[in-house]
């Protein structure tokens, strides 16, 4: 399998006023093959959401290589990589973050006028089938403060993916919501890898991390363990093993 | 707490805090120099006709005169106090030589009367405000020609003729309470009692100024009809006290009001900022105004520590404003100071200026006040629960994006913002709006003046040249000589003769009145009528502004003259506006009544191409001593001080709109980046550029922009014209239409707020780099 990201000695430090460091990320190495889910865990603060911001270009590496596509995008400039992001990478957040002034339909639409790729016609289509998949078709055209925090989160999906991005980035996509839409919200998140498309999710619940292909362990800053739980199958009725799996892992981790 | 607050509040808002204070400083110093100016004014005004004992009523005689008759009628009307008869030599232009000079002032639109000191009253006063005296040899020149001419002490002035030469030292400057203003266009030049006498010898033609100082100015109407139906001389215009005090002024004048309405606008300025801060303030402090009010805190508390920030900020602001204002008043009142002098300092001027701006003061607090009783609203439960004060309720379904075909995304999205948070951008949109306004109104204003029908609004037709004939002995000949020459001439397009003479006719008390009617054919050259039209038959007669109000008499009203000892009814078809001449006229289709005829006049247009100046050296030359004047000229010379001054105050408008522009631009655009930070995050996350939102920054900034133009345009061409013509009414024009310049107008100056307005934001939205999702997590 082809790699699609690539960490190599990815060090991260904010600057705090004038004489005040700090560094976050000391030296991550890590690398993800085209199609896989992966998670991230570690306790809070360990500074699982500045690697995901790291390695995607949303934020600037201090030092080390992030090649993604085969590609070091560590030195891009800020209009390429918005153009990658716009393009190949689509993102979702805890909180969820859509443009307030614009309608549901527009929100999703949005970064697919922006690209420009196809026709708007070809679009809201494509637009409407996603929203069908995630079971809020008939939202389309309400106001973001008229739907529920789960159905929104599906909103922030479809607009993810409706560039038809290589990855999917998740920071704690569920962690606002309770466990009945979490578990939804999984299920569509599976199905989309299932459908090709590389994820990787910043996640607290083991029964999210459960249902991945492989999960790092972060720790003050550094990925200190890894466990290969192999690619989850609903047909298999194994989340049960997998979560206890996962939980005795962690424990021995420290978490 | 309360502490820790305040001082939050000012690191978070020092911008804004800053610009409130200049916003209430800048309006502050223009009130106290506008309300300075108008105290300055009035004084300086009240000095000068103390001091030179201005008369109260002055007949213009050019001609023989009586001065027995005169004696008689003075000892028998029991409301003058003393009169005095002013001899004048009227030197003409084309024999008079300013500085070193060695052209004379044909051009010029002046009358140059060469006068002695006066005995009585009527001083003429030097920069000091004494009364001029002047040795052999030595002349004092009018401060109009001083600023016209460059003067100095010590230059030289030449009278000259054919055969004869006299030669002047300039030792001093006139200010003449009379003719100061250079819309007035007779100027005086104080020369010695020997030069007078030689000058006279060479000049045989003297007219004079029968001057009368009443004992109570309020009989100044009945002294007038008085003098008006006696037989005594009258061929000239007729003055008096109130018209002096109204010229004088009003140059100054109009700056004054100019500048305390820019300073007006100001303050509203400042209190939509405080309006814009204080809720903005509110809304962020909603939680910890719910806090503090949950911990027991009185909500008076609370409302006090804001107020007293903006007392504060007014206080400092307001005085700072005054003192600033001592250093710029010089500026404004140099003007006042040169013509009118100075007076004593009185109490009123240090007075009224402090007066005024704890005026500002006041209302930028109460305003605060206003604002903060929305703290009643404000509950504990609603404040921890939502943590907004009612947010403006977007209606994102209107302008939806996906059923939008057009266009770019960005321009779109700035559109779309403007249009649904419209209340956000208020601010923004008034001062836009204020911006145009104060651009655009002086601009026309400036353009109404210097264009060539202005001259309608003093009464005068829009004609290319203008011939004036005084009265002298043989003035029916020379007058057809003259109208012979010009039928004659094959340069000449189409000209019109008028006559200006007194008629009789029956006042409102039944009483016999003379009255100066011009007579001519009104169809050739166009005047700008108020109300109504020209007299076009026999029976007609239209009414100067002054006159119709004086009279009472309106449109189809009647008025009975005395023609040949018959009465003839004239109904009025027409009300026209009229500076020259005190005021007072009228035209209609007479008989030229000979014998009391004041002046001719022949208007003219010239065929296309042929040349206005050198027509008018030709005419100077074949018609002297007539006075040959070409309208721009005269406009020029009539009103170069006002236009000066205006364009002075045009150029500090513009200026002060720009800054404006600028500094709240990029205020208002930080404060949105602040308050927008998290959207522009999220569209950052997903592949929007720097560009791509500053681009709809700047879409925001231009819409708002464009509409503020449109509006501030609308209402500086109606709302601001009319209170320019409450203005123009003190001089008797009392409708102004704007002459606009479209390209000035309506395309370099909206451009150049644009472009203005475009930088601004685009710079100020260069911050918009270091926003990002990574940093939205608190
Ligand atoms: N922009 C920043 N400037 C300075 N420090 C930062 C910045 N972003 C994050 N940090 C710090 O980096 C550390 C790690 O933060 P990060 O958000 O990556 O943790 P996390 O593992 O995602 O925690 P959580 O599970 O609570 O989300 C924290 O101590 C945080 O204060
Ligand atoms: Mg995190």
């Amino acid at each position: 399998m082809e790699t699609i990201l690539e960490a190599k000695d990815v060090s991260k430090t904010f600057v705090i006023g004038d004489n005040n460091q700090q560094t976050i990320l000391k030296s991550i190495n890590m690398q993800m093959k085209k199609g896989e889910m992966v998670a991230v865990m570690g306790p809070s603060g360990s500074g699982k959401s500045t690697l995901l911001y790291n390695i995607s270009g949303m934020d600037r590496v201090t030092s080390g290589s992030v090649r993604f596509n085969n590609r070091e995008i560590s030195s891009l400039s800020e209009k390429n990589l918005s153009n990658i992001r716009l393009n190949r990478m689509g993102f979702i957040f805890q909180d969820i973050y859509l443009l307030k002034n614009l309608s549901i339909f527009d929100n999703i639409v949005l970064s697919a006028y922006l690209a420009k790729n196809e026709s708007r016609d070809k679009i809201n289509q494509r637009a409407l089938e996603l929203m069908k998949k995630m079971g809020i078709a008939e939202l389309a055209n309400h106001d973001i403060t008229q739907a529920s925090g789960g159905q929104l989160q599906r909103v922030a999906i479809c607009r993810a993916l409706i560039n038809q991005p290589d990855i999917v980035f998740g920071d704690e996509p569920t962690g606002a919501l309770n466990s009945k839409a979490a578990a939804d919200i999984m299920k569509i998140l599976a199905e989309i890898n299932e459908a090709g498309t590389t994820i990787m999710l910043v996640t607290h619940d083991v029964k999210i991390a459960a249902k991945t292909e492989r999960v790092f362990y972060m720790l003050d800053g550094n990925i200190v363990g890894e466990n290969q739980l192999g690619k989850y199958k609903e047909s298999n009725n194994d989340s049960q093993i997998r979560e206890e799996i996962l939980s005795n892992w962690l424990r021995k981790m420290d978490f | 707490m309360l502490i820790k607050m305040l001082k939050k509040d000012y690191n978070r808002k020092k911008s804004i805090t800053i610009t409130l204070f200049f916003f209430i400083m800048l309006s502050a110093l223009l009130v106290a120099s506008g309300s300075n100016m108008i105290v300055e004014l009035s004084n300086s005004l009240q000095t000068l006709f103390t001091k030179s004992n201005t008369p109260h009523f002055v007949q213009m005689h050019a001609g023989e005169i009586n001065q027995s008759e005169i004696d008689a009628f003075t000892s028998e009307n029991r409301h003058v106090k003393s009169q005095q008869t002013v001899e004048m030599i009227n030197v003409g232009g084309s024999n008079l030589y300013l500085g070193d000079s060695s052209t004379p002032e044909v051009s010029s639109v002046m009358d140059h009367y060469f006068v002695r000191k006066n005995d009585s009253f009527d001083f003429l006063l030097d920069l000091e405000s004494e009364v001029i005296e002047v040795d052999s040899g030595e002349i004092a020149v009018p401060i109009y020609n001083m600023q016209q001419n460059n003067l100095e002490i010590g230059d030289n002035v030449r009278v000259a003729g054919e055969d004869f030469e006299m030669k002047f030292t300039v030792v001093d400057f006139v200010r003449d309470a009379q003719m100061n203003p250079s819309i007035i266009n007779s100027k005086r030049f104080v020369v010695n009692e020997e030069d007078f006498a030689m000058l006279q010898r060479n000049f045989g033609e003297s007219e004079y100024l029968i001057e009368f100082l009443l004992t109570d100015l309020d009989q100044l109407t009945d002294f007038r009809n008085a003098y008006q139906s006696s037989n005594l001389p009258m061929a000239g215009p007729s003055v008096d006290f109130p018209l002096f005090q109204t010229l004088n002024g009003l140059t100054d004048g109009i700056v004054a009001v100019v500048v305390i309405l820019v300073s007006l606008l100001l303050i509203l300025l400042a209190i939509l900022c405080i309006r814009f801060t204080l809720l903005a303030a509110m809304e962020e402090d909603y939680r910890e105004i719910g806090i503090m009010k949950a911990i027991g805190i009185e909500q008076n508390a609370i409302k006090k520590l804001y107020l007293w920030k903006y007392v504060i900020i007014a206080a400092i602001a307001s005085i700072t404003g005054y003192l600033l204002s001592l250093f710029i008043n010089p500026l404004f009142t140099g003007n006042i100071m040169l013509y009118l002098g100075t007076a004593e300092k009185s109490m009123l001027l240090s007075v009224i200026p402090i007066l005024a701006v704890s005026l500002v003061f006041l209302i930028v607090v109460s305003y605060c006040m206003l604002v903060l009783r929305r703290f009643n609203k404000i509950t504990v439960v609603k404040a921890l629960r939502s943590g907004n004060i009612g947010d403006v309720q977007t209606r994102v379904t209107f302008l939806a994006l996906s059923k939008n075909r057009l266009g770019n995304i960005n321009i779109f999205l700035g559109v779309k913002d403007v249009f649904q948070r419209f209340k956000i951008y208020l601010l923004l949109f008034f001062v836009f709006l204020v911006c145009a306004f104060i651009m655009i109104v002086p601009i026309n204003l400036l353009r109404t003046i210097q264009s060539p029908s202005f001259s309608t609004y003093m009464g005068i037709e829009q004609s290319d040249i203008r011939i004036d004939l005084q009265l002298s002995d043989d003035i029916n000949q020379d007058f057809n000589n003259m109208l012979d020459y010009i039928e004659n001439d094959r340069d000449v397009e189409q000209f019109s003769p008028m006559v200006t003479s007194l008629y009789e006719f029956i006042n409102s008390d039944r009483n016999l009145e003379k009255m100066a009617i011009e007579t001519g054919d009104y169809s050739i050259f166009s005047l700008k009528y108020l109300e109504g039209s020209p007299p076009l038959n026999e029976n007609e007669i239209a009414l100067s502004y002054l006159n119709s109000s004086e009279l009472s008499k309106g449109i189809g009203d009647n008025l009975m003259l005395i023609l040949d000892g018959d009465t003839r009814e004239m109904v009025v078809s027409g009300i026209f506006q009229d500076v020259t001449n005190g005021g007072r006229t009228a035209k209609a289709m007479l008989p030229i009544n000979e014998e009391a005829a004041l002046w001719y006049e022949v208007s003219l247009n010239l065929k296309p191409g042929v040349s206005i100046n050198e027509k008018m050296v030709e005419y100077s030359n074949a018609f002297y001593p007539a006075k040959v004047t070409d309208l721009e000229g005269y406009l020029t010379d009539t009103f170069g001080n006002t236009i000066d001054q205006l364009r002075l105050v045009t150029i500090l408008a513009i200026m002060i709109a720009l800054f404006i522009a600028v500094l709240i631009t990029a205020l208002f655009t930080r404060m949105l980046i602040a308050k927008d930070s998290q959207q522009i995050a999220v569209m950052k996350s997903i592949g929007f550029t720097l560009n791509d939102i500053r681009l709809q920054y700047a879409t925001r900034t231009m819409s708002v922009l464009i509409i503020g133009i449109i509006l501030g345009t609308i209402i500086a061409n109606t709302i601001g014209e009319q209170l320019v013509s409450v203005f123009m009414s003190l001089m008797g024009a009392s409708k102004i239409e704007f002459v606009i310049d479209p390209m000035l107008a309506y395309f370099l100056f909206p451009l150049l707020l644009m472009i203005t307005v475009t930088i601004t934001t685009l710079r100020s939205t260069a911050s918009i780099k270091n926003t990002s999702i990574a940093e939205m997590r608190a």
